[in-house]
């Protein structure tokens, strides 16, 4: 007999009066499976995890986690996840130790296991020697890493992390991916993430693209890519007119002129490229084939670009309001 | 339940209490300020009264249920607290029944509570307060019950409310009725009938009079009556509680 799913989602949708935030998504994830649902803000993300970790009831639908069905059992559902929240949850009046051994006893860790887990977790994402320190002398990463390894001291099947490295430094969000990967490579943990960065998407097994509270695909992220097709080329020249001239009579291509050179979309750009430079008699400085990212994607599914800089920091300010208020 | 839950629960809520030093020294000092200004102040002009206890000795049970009233209320706002820094959801997520986070916000601010009491019952008699030791002993069940009953009827607020200064506004709002309209301050023999009246439908009237008349020997009502009235009071605004969170979402 296989095992169940890690999450079955059927026809889940999720009214708020008249806003329907979720309509009908279904889903599957596997066991030990990185899942990631991809969209803009307010596309329905936060309130699918929201309902799959037992905060929000659904309108309607079925949800199973690690087998139990998580609005008839949400005690069984509840043990069998950890949940990484997109705002901080620690207790910054704590220290990390305190906040990982509260979470262990209720999550209901054997206490002759609590030190072991706790010391294991603390060094799983480096802060070992931070332990007796209130949570709030830290720094915006290490709450961060603090709070994964609160998700990992009860071993949970299925982690969620809900917008996991927003806010977060180039680096200490590698960091944090490393974390991530290690943890399924080593334990099979399934993780669930919501993101509406497409870099990250790109760490996930598969990809959920959701829109407006529906799915709009569903594959790997290389299948995605490869389903909008060519690839992206630019080729830098001196005689940019020349070029252009031979592109278009030659390949029936109409490049763009951008200022990394002239754009293009091929299937297979590395072989055209080949081609091209043998035949084109133009003589050309440099040259980038690009595959298609997630960006693409999504520009191909919706017709609208996630715009991951400048919405990131208007929401932030939003938040930082919404907190003073 | 696991027992082993609530108490660690409710110890996050006792450490982080005696861990905030000038709010902890703040908090036991005020009501011994109440016996200083209000005990010594009164005293000459009040002397033994009606009651044949000297006033600061009348005055002290009464402080200290005024102590566990203030107290008990604004440690649940912790849950406001949690929820504007979000360790609210943390507690939600958990595999825990609501009721386990209720029964342990109760107890924390019961015991916080029981701590601001025992410096004012250490420190009364050497003010000059005539104490019966074994009576203020008595006394702390009833004590802890009615700490318990305040911080449900906190609970409930803070459930329903989404921002400090609402809990604020409603809190002060209540806790002032209920702790002038209780005979913390004075006798409740010869009221006007208006009066007398309120009195005795607060449930704080009955927890001053069980705990002065187990700590100094007045007292207006029989003591098992009072007992049973704070006991359903405890009853009836922990059930409010428990359902008031168990309604909450995150």
């Amino acid at each position: 007999m296989s095992p169940s799913p890690a999450i079955e989602v059927r026809d889940l949708s999720k009214r708020f009066g008249d806003v329907e935030a979720v309509r009908g998504v279904s889903f599957t994830v596997k066991e030990g499976e990185i899942f990631g649902f991809l969209g803009p803000n307010g596309a329905g993300k936060t309130t699918t995890i929201k309902m799959l970790c037992t905060l929000l009831a659904p309108t309607s639908g079925s949800l199973r986690l690690a087998g139990f069905d998580v609005t008839k059992s949400p005690e069984d559902v509840r043990r069998s996840i950890g949940v990484i929240f997109q705002d901080p949850s620690l207790d910054d009046r704590l220290t990390a130790e305190e906040n990982l051994m509260l979470h262990a006893v209720v999550y209901g860790v054997p206490r002759a296991e609590r030190r072991a887990r706790l010391d294991e977790a603390l060094a799983f994402v480096d802060l070992s020697d931070r332990k007796k320190d209130l949570v709030r002398t830290f720094s915006g990463g290490m709450k961060r890493r603090l709070e994964i390894a609160r998700g990992l001291v009860h071993r949970p099947r299925v982690l969620f992390l809900d917008e996991p490295t927003t806010g977060l430094d180039p680096q200490t969000r590698n960091a944090t991916w490393e974390v991530l990967r290690d943890l399924r490579d080593r334990n099979g943990m399934t993780l669930f993430l919501t993101t509406h960065y497409m870099d990250e998407a790109e760490n996930c097994d598969r990809i959920a693209v959701i829109d407006h509270g529906r799915i709009v695909a569903e594959d790997s992220p290389e299948a995605l890519k490869r389903a909008v097709g060519k690839d992206v080329v630019f080729v830098r020249t001196n005689e940019p007119a020349a070029l252009c001239a031979v592109l278009a009579e030659r390949y029936g291509l109409t490049p763009d002129r951008t200022e990394e050179g002239l754009c293009f979309r091929v299937e297979d750009g590395e072989a055209f490229v080949v081609r091209l430079v043998s035949e084109a008699r133009v003589a050309v400085t440099g040259i980038a084939v690009r595959r298609p990212t997630l960006d693409d994607v999504f520009l191909a599914l919706t017709g609208r670009q996630i715009r991951n800089g400048n919405s990131e920091a208007g929401r932030d300010a939003m938040r930082a309001m919404a907190r003073r208020r | 339940m696991r027992a082993e839950v609530v108490y660690h629960l409710a110890r996050r809520d006792v450490v982080k209490f005696l861990r905030d030093r000038q709010n902890l020294v703040a908090t036991l000092v005020r009501p011994l300020l109440w016996v200083l200004a209000v005990g010594f102040g009164l005293r000459r002009a009040v002397g033994t009264g009606a009651t044949g206890v000297d006033f600061v000795s009348f005055l002290v049970p009464g402080v200290a249920t005024m102590a566990v009233l203030f107290s008990s209320m604004f440690s649940a706002i912790s849950i406001v607290w949690d929820r504007e820094f979000g360790f609210l959801k943390e507690l939600l997520v958990a595999p825990v029944p609501r009721a386990t986070l209720v029964l342990a916000k109760m107890i924390s601010a019961s015991v916080t509570a029981l701590i601001e009491v025992s410096v004012v019952l250490l420190v009364a008699p050497l003010l000059g307060a005539r104490i019966d030791p074994l009576g203020a002993l008595l006394a702390i069940p009833v004590l802890v019950a009615f700490g318990m009953s305040v911080s449900a009827l906190g609970i409930t607020v803070a459930s329903r409310m989404k921002t400090f200064e609402g809990f604020g506004g409603i809190v002060n709002f209540l806790i002032q009725p209920v702790f002038f309209f209780s005979g913390a301050l004075y006798p409740l023999d010869g009221l006007p009938p208006a009066l007398a009246v309120v009195v005795r439908l607060n449930p704080m009237s009955y927890a001053v009079d069980a705990t002065r008349g187990l700590c100094v020997g007045v007292h207006h009502f029989p003591i098992p009556l009072d007992v049973g009235i704070v006991l359903a009071t405890l009853a009836l605004l922990g059930t409010l509680a428990v359902r008031s969170f168990s309604r909450m979402q995150a």
